[in-house]
């Protein structure tokens, strides 16, 4: 029983100190800042290589970005060992919103059902993170899992695949405001987009499990020194993507203004403290403790 | 804004009879609807208040609601500000499955008979709602990616302020580069990473005639918190719709087989102290959070953080990332928000999401080498100083104070 699966990852800045530069006003400094597969984007990554442990998956994995975005090609590899890695990248892709994206990303993924896997049932699972830690919307793909027909499942923290049946069971963490949070457990026949939540892990229990692993790990070094003889590369005419469809053209939602959020009213009025002043620190010692109740009157 | 010119010369959109109507998605959670909605309804009213008065109009804030067994709960819907409920009472709705309540929202959004029942005047031309709004959270963000790409529309997310207003707008691909009157324009702010930026976000039609295309309705999701509900009023009026939903077979196979309360969350509700720590641990992040450990442990503190150090902006020991540099950890709009009867904020700037998860603390202390962060203007007690300067002092002082008290309870 085969298995497909295709990840797709996003080119970020690396958010790491020493990496990442701001702004004097805060803000984050695009030209300075370096770029990296985004954190997200690594954590879908594990759940591929789960797969491939576990189920024996061939991994494509697939972005869309300027062409310097294979690098995120590369990492992903790195992690997933993957088979194929794929390239959407066209000028006029550019500045897309997540439903201009999600366009591509359809259209990309239909190519692999056609292109790779001739004997059998096309992706059954599409991974990807949570959301890109610079854009923060983590619509993208719902909206690539909605225009494939795929049913989307977001916050995943665990999964299980049936082969035999094609069933994937999962769990998922749901963050509610005002409500504890809840694990919901979720059975569907594939093939299914998955979203990994932050927190996923996954873990190789077994023996055999772990040594699978181990050689894979080895396999994806080899291959990511050769990465570039993996790589495919799309544009709009080899998606067979009308223009009109992606990018600017496609977008229904542009960004209007950018605006320092003004200072909010002032709630407290503090009384500041010289942190030299050793008398004052032992005062707000006092404080702490007595309001804490570990001192005097609580 | 335009000024000096007659709404009535401005418009809308492509096919500005076409859109009408600000839906609310309602989440009901095991019978219980969650405060944001309560919030989105309320933003909800004031916004078509204004809108009608504006533009001289009569279009309506129409919750929709999916569940099993929720026909009580949609009075208490219009109490809070809306004009139609529009509810699909279901089994198969129990819960919010997104690709079963993406399909019937998506049919009650696009509806004639709905509209029918409600503004009869307009069934004839509409198509699709003016506004959407969903709540950003788990269920919410989801459902909103995934109703707006099956409406073929826009959306910002994660929105904390919202405005109407008629705009002119100049953009290369949307108008050509012409300058053309949009009307009625829903101008969604949402604040960016950082916290301290505000993007505007819009959805326009296309104007354009090479790239033609409608791209309504309008919509957002809506951070918790971020707006009042109206105070209920019992003896508002409004009007109830049954929506009879159609299932597609294989989307039934999708089953919910089990649920249960996380038990890992930190519960910071039951610390009287939350200390949190931001981006200013920089210097010597490791040894930092060692001094924050530290007081946490004498003062029985639980630990927060500010939402960037949840991206792991510190190449720190695993150990280290893995307790604390975690979403679960994140005071503010991306994460919780507490009451502890002491908030200790030790280098954070104090970003407005970040406020929005503390400002209710009872006594508020910051540690900051910046006067002009804004936690100046949230905090009782400002230190300006280092944190390495200033912590080693205070633990101390501490430890002057508890330990002969431990002597104390000892002997006894």
């Amino acid at each position: 029983m085969s298995l497909n699966v295709a990840v797709i990852v996003k080119l970020e800045p690396d958010f790491s100190e020493g990496n990442i530069s701001y702004n004097a006003d805060g803000t984050l400094n695009r030209a300075e800042t370096k770029s990296k597969l985004g954190a997200h984007s690594s954590v879908a990554c594990l759940a591929a290589f789960y797969a491939k442990v576990n189920y024996g998956a061939n991994i494509s994995v697939a972005t869309m970005g300027p062409p310097m975005s294979e690098i995120a090609l590369s990492e992903a590899q790195s992690i997933c060992d993957a088979d194929s890695l794929h390239l959407y990248t066209d000028r006029i892709f550019a500045s897309a919103d997540t439903l201009a994206t999600a366009e591509v990303l359809k259209k990309g993924i239909q190519k692999m059902k056609e292109n790779e896997n001739e004997n059998n049932n096309g992706i059954d699972i599409i991974f990807s993170g949570h959301r890109a830690s610079d854009g923060e919307t983590g619509q993208t793909g719902p909206q690539t899992a909605w225009k494939l027909g795929y049913p989307f499942f977001g916050n995943v923290i665990d999964y299980h695949l049936n082969l035999k049946d094609r069933v994937v069971t999962l769990k998922r963490l749901v963050v509610l405001n005002g409500m504890d949070n809840i694990i919901e457990e979720i059975e569907s026949p594939l093939p299914v987009f998955i979203a990994l939540d932050p927190s996923y892990k996954p873990s190789f229990t077994t023996l055999s499990s772990r040594l699978k692993a181990t050689i894979f790990e080895k396999n994806a070094e080899k291959k990511v020194a050769n990465f570039k003889s993996y790589l495919k590369m799309f544009d709009h005419n080899s998606l067979e993507l009308d223009p009109k469809e992606v990018g600017l053209s496609g977008s229904p939602t542009i960004v209007y203004k950018v605006e320092r959020i003004p200072k909010g009213k002032m709630n407290r009025k503090a009384e500041i403290i010289d942190g030299r002043d050793r008398n004052q620190i032992k005062n707000i010692a006092e404080k702490i403790l007595i309001l804490n109740g570990q001192y005097g009157r609580s | 804004m335009i000024e000096n010119k007659k709404l009535s010369d401005l418009e809308d959109g492509n096919n500005s009879n076409s859109y009408h109507h600000m839906l609310v998605i309602i989440e009901v959670v095991d019978g219980v609807v969650l405060p944001v909605n309560y919030e989105m309804l309320g933003e909800a009213r004031r916004l078509m208040d204004f809108f009608n008065k504006q533009y001289n109009s009569n279009e309506k804030v129409i919750a929709v609601v999916l569940g099993q067994n929720i026909k009580d709960l949609c009075n208490e819907l219009i109490n809070y500000g809306a004009d139609v409920v529009v509810y699909a009472d279901d089994p198969n709705l129990r819960y919010m499955v997104n690709q079963t309540s993406t399909k019937v929202i998506s049919s009650i959004a696009m509806d004639k008979d709905i509209i029918s029942k409600i503004s009869p005047d307009f069934v004839n031309h509409y198509k699709k709602p003016r506004y959407m709004f969903f709540a950003a959270d788990s269920i919410g963000r989801h459902l909103s990616a995934t109703v707006l790409a099956e409406l073929d529309s826009g959306l910002a997310s994660d929105v904390n302020k919202l405005e109407i207003s008629d705009l002119e707008i100049k953009h290369q691909h949307k108008t050509k580069g012409n300058a053309l009157k949009y009307g009625k324009v829903l101008e969604m702010y949402r604040p960016d990473f950082s916290g301290f930026l505000w993007t505007t976000i819009l959805c326009l039609d296309n104007k354009n005639p090479e790239i033609r295309r409608d791209f309504h309705p309008q919509a957002c999701s809506i951070i918790p918190g971020a707006f009042a509900p109206l105070e209920p009023d019992p003896k508002r009026k409004g009007q109830l719709i049954e929506f009879t939903p159609k299932f597609d077979k294989k989307d039934l196979k999708i089953k919910v087989l089990n649920r249960s309360i996380d038990k890992d969350k930190i519960d910071f509700d039951s610390f009287k102290i939350v200390i949190s720590f931001g981006k200013g641990i920089k210097e010597f992040p490791e040894d930092n959070i060692k001094l924050i450990e530290t007081l946490s442990k004498l003062t029985g503190a639980e630990i927060g953080i500010s939402l960037p150090l949840s991206k792991k902006i510190f190449k720190l020991d695993e150990k280290i990332n893995s307790k604390y540099m975690i979403p679960g950890r994140v005071i503010g709009t991306s994460g919780r928000k507490i009451t502890p009867k002491i908030y200790i904020a030790i280098g954070i700037s104090g970003a407005i999401q970040h406020i929005e998860g503390m400002k209710e603390a009872e006594f508020v202390i910051a540690i900051n080498t910046d006067e002009n962060a804004p936690i100046i203007n949230e905090c009782d007690i400002f230190i300006k100083g280092k944190m390495e300067d200033v912590l080693p002092v205070l633990i101390e002082e501490i430890k002057r104070i508890i330990s002969p008290l431990e002597v104390q309870a000892k002997r006894k």
